[in-house]
């Protein structure tokens, strides 16, 4: 008697497949969200018209910022909550809650795709060897744009993500954009008086958007304190908190230890690379 | 009546959504630069808190009772005292603080803001029994509109800055305030059930017991009227 043995396909394999259609079905909802659609819609409409004479690069952009990042943050808590009511159903089926919240970060790809091409087309509109940009090093510019352009809309839905998983109230997400909406116009405003405190440059960084120059009523342009790269840093690790924060809700034994780790790591280094930004970059305010 | 109708209000929310408000009204009032830019986010969320209070969850229950919807959304205005509440103690400690600002147009702004909110929630409310959520996102983006995107500031303006040029507020608010008395008047006055309610059928299971031959049958009946009424 011979016993044939038939390789069973890997359990891993299996959990990839199911993975990967979950995630391509979320992102599909993602790509015709009409909160997503409208972002996209209102960027290529500010980005498609000429800006003019531009003195100056912030008069544009944090649009994109906005509408990619804070719009999308707002389509992602939907899109994460609106399976709340399902979960009876979707809560038996063999994948886990991480694995689905895992599935809904990726449709995050979406809006940092487009973020990449809204950075494409700012620096068609405004070559990177403009003076609009200010006393940085070419290098530090690129930086300022990913910073205020693509990364924001990579971290915006994540944050979305997170905060479906996490908040019940159904109002979260619009509250949470008007309060970093008004948060930055706030540390911004006090940074116009006080260009050269260090406080007030953590506070102003402390935020998942930052604004590096300002011409404000005056003929000059002013380069304000912090380093665009370590602030690039601070942004990719606050995506990375949101990323585990989202994932830590369902996860239990191991995965929620191994969570749990990563978030501390994830936390250190984002209070290095904000240390690291405010101390950076020029000790103190350039006007030129 | 008042009582109830009040207590099953979504007061966790509104009271949330202006506190928050308060707590952004209030930096724009501590830090004077910031006013013009952080009092319109602080309208917008009590906007949002207004659109919170006609919500209620048990919907489906309250719909078929005899409380009309005029009088229940007569009685839960009185909820939008939180927000208008809110944003005069805003507005007071920006005035404490000498603030120069316009006072009569945020005045107005404020209350257009808040009604804004209510009846959009009013119009909503005639099709889902929680309008709170979907109706203050639509709201606050339309109201953030202006300062948001550049070129909306330029054509129209929701908030009364001091000494700036370009379009005033008051006239939007006053048109805004006209279409929201007549938006609450329409949809409160004419709305029996959520339309998408009044289309269910109540069923009779075959061979139930009729019990009474004079009055209508359970199939002839219709969502929000009152089965003794039709008899007559």
């Amino acid at each position: 008697m011979t016993a044939t043995l038939a390789p069973a396909r890997p359990a891993a394999d299996a959990d990839r497949a199911t993975f990967a259609a979950l995630a391509a079905r979320e992102t599909r909802r993602f790509a015709v969200n009409p909160v997503f659609l409208f972002a996209v819609a209102m960027t290529v409409w500010v980005l498609s018209t000429d800006p003019g004479n531009v003195t100056e690069i912030d008069s544009v952009n944090w649009i994109p910022a906005v509408f990619l990042g804070g719009f999308g943050m707002m389509a992602t808590f939907w899109l994460t909550r609106s399976m709340g009511a399902s979960e009876p159903v979707v809560g038996v089926t063999p994948v886990t809650l991480p694995a689905r919240t895992a599935a809904l970060c990726v449709v995050a790809i979406v809006p940092f795709a487009c973020g990449g091409l809204a950075l494409l087309r700012f620096v068609q509109l405004i070559p990177v060897g403009d003076p609009a940009y200010g006393a940085f090093s070419p290098s530090a510019r690129i930086a300022v744009l990913v910073g205020q352009i693509a990364v924001p809309s990579l971290g915006g839905p994540l944050l979305g993500v997170a905060l479906g998983r996490w908040v019940r109230f159904p109002g979260a997400a619009f509250v949470l954009f008007l309060i970093l909406f008004g948060w930055g116009n706030l540390v911004t405003a006090l940074s116009i008086s006080r260009p050269d405190s260090t406080p007030l440059v953590v506070l102003r960084l402390f935020a998942p958007f930052s604004f590096f120059t300002l011409r404000g009523n005056t003929a000059h342009l002013t380069t304000w304190r912090g380093s665009p790269w370590f602030f690039l840093g601070w942004q990719l690790a606050l995506c990375a908190i949101a990323v585990l924060a989202a994932l830590l809700r369902g996860a239990e034994g191991r995965a929620r230890l191994r969570i749990v780790r990563a978030l501390g790591v994830a936390g250190a280094v984002a209070v290095v690379m904000l240390v690291l930004a405010a101390t950076g970059g020029f000790t103190h305010a350039v006007t030129a | 009546m008042v009582g109830p109708v009040l207590r099953a209000g979504a007061w966790p929310a509104v009271a949330g959504v202006s506190g928050v408000a308060v707590v952004v009204g209030g930096c724009g009032a501590a830090f004077p630069a910031t006013a013009t830019m952080l009092f319109p986010i602080c309208f917008a969320l009590l906007a949002a808190a207004a659109a919170f209070t006609l919500d209620e969850p048990a919907s489906l229950v309250v719909d078929v009772t005899p409380t009309g919807p005029v009088r229940r959304t007569t009685i839960r205005a009185l909820a939008l005292l939180a927000p208008l509440a809110a944003g005069a103690l805003v507005m007071l400690a920006a005035a404490m603080r000498g603030l120069a600002l316009p006072w009569t147009g945020a005045g107005l702004a404020l209350a257009g803001n808040v009604l804004l909110g209510f009846a959009a929630a009013c119009v909503v409310r005639t099709r889902t029994g929680e309008p709170g959520a979907a109706t203050g996102t639509a709201v606050v983006l339309v109201l953030m509109a202006p300062s948001l995107v550049p070129q909306v500031a330029r054509w129209v303006r929701t908030f009364p800055a001091p000494g700036a040029s370009g379009p005033s507020s008051d006239p939007v608010w006053w048109i805004v305030l006209a279409v929201c008395v007549l938006a609450i008047a329409t949809s409160a006055g004419g709305r029996g059930l959520p339309r998408w309610r009044a289309r269910v059928a109540i069923l009779r299971r075959p061979g139930a017991l009729q019990l009474c031959r004079a009055r209508p049958r359970i199939e002839g009946y219709r969502p929000g009227t009152s089965l003794s009424k039709e008899a007559r």
